[in-house]
């Protein structure tokens, strides 16, 4: 927890070194810098920077068209989320029925959100640009080499390649992800529904009563807490078997592969590869007509009696076995089916990782007399945890995620008998995210999915931050080098 | 004596595993031959064998099924994809591993973060976003959904490169090496097995999806959509018993260039490269 605590520390102090130095820049800066806080590429210019200060004065002139072309159009109704309904309205230049000027609530939350990133994006790079130039500034008084364009260029395949290697991935990132999720919380605090659907309705500010009706305290749709109970329980203990079963089967798998003793390696490893090279929405799909109420297993445990001595222990009541149409079983078979998708993948990621084993440690503790037992023990299982650890802890939380094998498995196969999970769209087998999932794309209930969303992070958060200090954090990056 | 039992022993065990892992192969490969076009249920093989879901499939397109269209899509988007997505990952993987600047780890922690969204719940959003840009139902933003983010996705990249062995950049940066040459000359022709292994899971990304695809190009016409939803809609109730077996003929052909792919490169998975080049 220290070390969280230093990182958030550290944070701050970053922070207030880049005011400090803003400040400094501003107070000593002589007039170009100055000037700089207006217009951009002044300091670049006084250093004969040309292309900088044309570069930078460009910049400030796209954010201030943007703010006022466009932004000002939806920041200022942020608070309300528009309050002009969408009316029909007869125009009499044009003999048609026209819409008035309405108010699209949910472009205003959109464009609000983005435009809050972009001037965060501008306010940052203005500040930088006041401190850079200041910098400039010290070397010309200094007299030292002021770089020119070219040797700036050249920078960014050296030092600062890091900048080169992650602004298109970074901003892909923010641009799919982050906004996104911002708008999504967002969506979470409001009455986004069916009822509530722009462009021909407004939705607005609820602050926090999806959350209450999440657990239960909302009178009218106490179903969504029992509910949201349920799925939560199975969505943990499914990512838990999940992630260990096939995690350890991959490594079991992969050193039965692997070991000596295996003839023709190559064409068992291609055998098992097999497998995962079938897209999933085939084989799961497959897989769940293989299992089917009527399908051929049923067919085959019928005539071996299996059904039938299923039925005199009592552990079925139907005339065949509900592989996946009946909780219980579906819950079991969902993890079984897993296994048999899982485990491949995981013996392949394992494979890669202990052929990387650094074979001088290996040799050496050969020599030493230690056991293969030991071995592993002390030197394979260790390596693993160490290059795979994160990869274990993200499997986890995408387990805690995985939509294709429940939905791909369970969708329109497995009907619900409960009907307080009825009431609010779940099933037993459902996981959160397939929950979610249904409420917004079956019943446009956007302000719930958003709320489950929010609690499908906090847990996940939880989980992560307990096993990912150890992990990544610290100096164990270096340990194996 | 004991010791070749135990060998056998071994090998029979592999044996019975991949039996239990190849059977539902094997029954797709089969009912795909099936002359009866609704699902046996009766029997493991068909009673009657034919190849006339293959010819349907691939000469005769009908309203539901335009296997041809859905493949050269899929395949499409895969391509694009793949490049970006892998060029992401690998530039994200070094930057993290080899690199060290300061805002490295508030970055890595927010990456992790990130990653604890569901990946749907960002796509609910995104859907509305194309759809303001005009992008759902295309093929373009399909790509986007598939690559913009895949950068988040470089943890087992950078776990990779972090067994790299130091000294071999050093030595290159020793000799006057550039960041950039050190990362083309010297550490990626070292990461062959993970860049293989980068571009194999972000070329399957697009056929191995169902979800976004479904959400984007749902609503269009049923030419532009891909495989995996294509095939997906033979099995509606009211198809499976027409389709069924097409759907298993529609499975085997995506999955032999995938497998293809996957058998040719995965001997790059298992191949200790970093083992020995220090040593020399």
């Amino acid at each position: 927890m220290s070390k969280v605590m230093t990182g958030i520390g550290g944070f701050f102090r970053s922070i207030g070194c880049f005011f400090r130095d803003f400040g400094e820049a501003v107070a000593k800066g002589d007039v170009f810098v100055k000037l700089s806080l207006v217009w951009m590429g002044a300091g670049y210019f006084k250093r004969k920077q040309y292309i900088k200060a044309l570069l930078m004065t460009l910049f400030e002139v796209l954010i201030l068209y943007y703010t006022f072309a466009f932004a000002m159009d939806y920041v200022p109704k942020f608070g309300t989320l528009g309050t002009v309904q969408q009316e029909s309205v007869f125009n009499m230049e044009t003999m048609q029925n026209e819409f008035n000027d309405y108010d699209h609530s949910f472009l205003i939350l959109l464009f609000s959100l983005f435009s809050f990133v972009v001037w965060a994006i501008g306010i940052v790079v203005w500040l930088r640009n006041i401190i850079h130039v200041y910098e400039l500034q010290k070397r010309a008084e200094k007299n030292l080499h002021i770089n020119t364009f070219r040797e700036d260029i050249a920078e960014y395949k050296n030092h600062k390649f890091h900048i080169t290697l992650l602004t298109l991935p970074v901003l892909g990132i923010l641009f799919f992800t982050v906004i996104p999720l911002l708008v999504l919380i967002l969506v979470a605090f409001t009455n986004y529904d069916q009822q509530h659907m722009p462009p021909s309705a407004l939705f607005t500010w609820t602050g926090l009563t999806n959350f209450k009706n999440l657990f239960g305290m909302g009178g009218m749709t106490i179903t969504f807490g029992y509910a949201f109970g349920r799925i939560l329980i199975w969505t943990l203990v499914w990512a838990f078997f999940a992630t260990l079963t096939t995690y350890i089967g991959g490594i079991l798998l992969s050193l039965l592969i692997n070991s000596k003793k295996t003839k023709l390696p190559k064409m068992w490893r291609t055998l098992f590869v097999v497998t995962i090279a079938v897209p999933q929405f085939v084989s799961l799909l497959l897989v769940r007509n293989f299992f089917a109420d009527n399908g051929i297993v049923n067919t085959i445990c019928a005539n071996i009696g299996l059904t039938g001595w299923l039925r005199d222990v009592g552990l079925i009541r139907t005339s065949y076995i509900p592989f996946l149409s009946a909780p219980g079983w579906a819950h079991v078979m969902i993890i079984l089916i897993n296994i048999w998708v899982g485990v491949p993948y995981q013996m392949l990621i394992a494979t890669g990782v202990l052929m990387n084993i650094p074979s001088e440690q290996l040799e050496s503790a050969r020599i030493d007399g230690a056991t293969p037992a030991q071995v592993f023990r002390h030197i394979t299982m260790p390596y693993m945890l160490f290059v795979t650890g994160p990869a274990l802890v993200t499997d986890f939380v995408k387990n805690i995620n995985n939509f294709n094998v429940i939905y791909l498995l369970t969708e329109s196969v497995f009907t619900t008998t409960n009907q307080a999970l009825a009431n609010s769209q779940a099933k037993e087998v459902d996981l959160l995210v397939t929950w979610l999932f249904r409420l917004t794309q079956d019943n446009y209930n956007y302000k719930m999915a958003s709320a489950i969303g929010i609690m499908v992070f906090i847990i996940c958060a939880i989980f992560t931050l307990f096993t990912f200090n150890k992990m990544i954090k610290g100096d164990r990056e270096e340990a194996f080098r | 004596m004991k010791k070749k039992i135990n060998v056998v022993l071994h090998n029979v065990l592999l044996a019975v595993l991949a039996v239990i892992w190849l059977v539902p192969i094997v029954w797709l490969v089969v009912t795909s031959f099936s002359a009866y076009t609704g699902m046996n249920t009766s029997t493991f093989f068909p009673e009657n064998w034919s190849i006339n879901n293959y010819k349907n499939l691939l000469f005769s397109a009908d309203t539901v099924s335009q296997f041809p269209n859905w493949f050269k899509n899929t395949f499409l988007i895969a391509c694009a994809t793949c490049v970006i997505s892998s060029c992401f990952i690998l530039m994200v993987a070094y930057a993290t591993s080899c690199m060290r600047f300061k805002a490295r780890k508030p970055l890595m922690n927010l990456g992790i973060i990130l990653n604890l969204f569901p990946g749907v719940l960002p796509m609910i959003a995104v859907y509305f976003i194309l759809r303001t840009f005009n992008l759902t139902n295309s093929h373009l933003g399909l790509v986007l959904v598939y690559s913009a983010s895949s950068g988040l996705g470089y943890l087992i990249a950078k776990g990779f490169l972090d067994t790299v062995p130091a000294s071999l950049r050093e030595a290159a940066y020793l000799d006057g090496a550039s960041e950039a040459t050190t990362f083309w000359r010297v550490v990626m022709p070292m990461s062959r097995p993970i860049i293989v292994y980068t571009v194999i899971s972000s070329f399957l990304v697009p056929w191995m999806d169902f979800v976004f695809s479904k959400m984007i190009l749902n609503s269009g016409i049923s030419s532009q959509w891909t495989v995996a939803i294509g095939l997906y809609n033979m099995l509606e109730k009211s198809l499976i018993n027409t389709y069924f077996t097409q759907f298993c003929a529609g499975g085997v052909l995506v999955s032999i260039p995938i497998s293809v792919l996957f058998i040719i490169m995965q001997k790059f998975y298992v191949e200790g490269i970093t083992g020995g080049s220090v040593k020399g």
